[in-house]
């Protein structure tokens, strides 16, 4: 594992969270995207020799602070996630943009409805939680985000 | 996940993690600290001397309620001395500045730029300029999380101003409106009826204004009558807050007393 590409992923995983809390006018406070969802997705499909499972944990625990979800929540989610990316791993390598973008828009909300049943199930809290809107702006950010993502990435390579 | 949610034993852990988001949180919210800096610098001379002469005569005249007031408040001392009741000491406050709101339209939360180390505790109730705003429900170290009383899972018992009568006002999910539950259709409430917090409960301090109503219906065949009211404070404007200590705020019995069961 090369150091360089470590502080690279890091500093990646940072700007999503910078980007996670940036707070936006009202005119467009729809727009959120799940930028550490898409940072994720860079890293386990250009570096996955240092993106793998481990970062469910360290990813997930401080998202849950960050949205004072349960303790374990979003590390469960994330464990998901990176779980499906790795194993459609080759489909997605060969897949187009669009391709990518769509498969990414049903991993996102398949992290969302997850979401939902889980807090239904384990915490008894029937909140609606957002489907499509995640899931829609995470798919449409994904082109930008992995060209910028993967120059970044093989530059360094 | 469920230890977290039913015992205290993970609050440390949680509130260590804190200090790792506390580097991303403040860079995140430095383009909005130098715009809220560019706007009040590049002010206009004329502009503030405006606002100086404004703020001069409104500070002349809440001083001149504050003279009133202390008489007032030495009268009810005294009142309440002769009724054997207990004195009602003043709050102590600590001013707290908005820094981020919850994108997610279905709750109402905001973030406040205090926490833990400035002595803020989950249950503390938290004010603006018109009225309360909320309380706070997760605290970390520099930073905590407050549930506005706009949202539909929260509720505050309140009293009418004009008359004592009690009611639970709950949140909607809408900034603008609170809606009274319970109500019966004979309770003497009327359109622009002050409420203000009853202090019933525990959690937060008698006497501070909730909301004001805007509509009341008496529905014939209905036990209760459909009251809204619009919370009295900016929920949606304000950005300067006060989270209060009172000695009973923010208390609430012990869980097992009011916990369902079933």
């Amino acid at each position: 594992m090369s150091m360089t590409r470590l502080f690279y992923a890091l500093g990646m995983l940072f700007l999503a969270f910078v980007l996670e809390h940036l707070p936006l006018p009202p005119i467009i406070d729809w727009f959120q995207p799940g930028w550490i969802l898409l940072v994720v997705t860079v890293l386990v499909l250009v570096t996955p020799e240092v993106a793998g499972m481990w970062l469910c944990i360290p990813l997930g625990l401080l998202l849950d602070i960050e949205y004072s979800a349960p303790l374990g929540l979003n590390v469960m989610l994330m464990a998901v996630y990176i779980g499906m990316l790795q194993l459609l791993y080759r489909r997605l390598y060969l897949f187009n943009i669009l391709q990518q973008a769509a498969t990414i828009f049903m991993l996102v909300l398949g992290v969302q409805v997850l979401r939902y049943w889980a807090m239904v199930v384990l915490i008894g809290d029937p909140r609606p939680v957002m489907l499509l809107t995640p899931a829609a702006l995470t798919a449409l950010m994904w082109p930008w985000v992995y060209a910028v993502g993967y120059v970044v990435l093989q530059r360094i390579r | 996940m469920w230890l977290d949610q039913n015992t205290s034993y993970l609050k440390p852990v949680r509130y260590a993690i804190g200090y790792v988001l506390v580097p991303p949180q403040k860079i995140a919210l430095a383009p909005q600290s130098v715009i809220y800096w560019l706007g009040d610098s590049a002010s206009s001379r004329e502009k503030l001397m405006k606002q100086n002469d404004q703020l001069r005569s409104r500070n002349f005249i809440l001083e001149n309620k504050v003279q009133r007031l202390a008489a007032l408040e030495v009268e009810n001392m005294e009142l309440r001395k002769l009724l054997s009741a207990s004195t009602k000491v003043q709050d102590d406050v600590l001013i707290t500045s908005v820094t981020a709101v919850d994108p997610d339209p279905y709750t109402q939360q905001i973030i406040i730029d205090k926490g833990g180390s400035d002595g803020v505790f989950v249950g503390q109730p938290v004010l603006d300029a018109h009225g309360l705003l909320g309380q706070v429900i997760d605290v970390l170290p520099f930073s905590a999380r407050v549930l506005m009383i706009a949202d539909n899972n929260h509720a505050i018992p309140v009293q009418v101003n004009r008359n004592g009568v009690r009611a639970v006002a709950v949140g909607t999910g809408s900034l603008s409106q609170l809606d009274l539950i319970y109500v019966p259709n004979t309770a003497d409430i009327k359109v622009g009826d002050t409420l203000i917090s009853s202090g019933l409960g525990g959690r937060y301090p008698a006497g501070y204004p909730v909301a004001e109503v805007t509509t009341v219906e008496n529905i014939p065949g209905e036990s209760y009558a459909t009251i809204h009211a619009k919370p009295t404070a900016h929920l949606d404007r304000s950005r300067h807050l006060l989270l209060v200590f009172t000695h009973d705020a923010g208390r609430v019995p012990p869980v097992e007393l009011w916990q369902d069961k079933s």
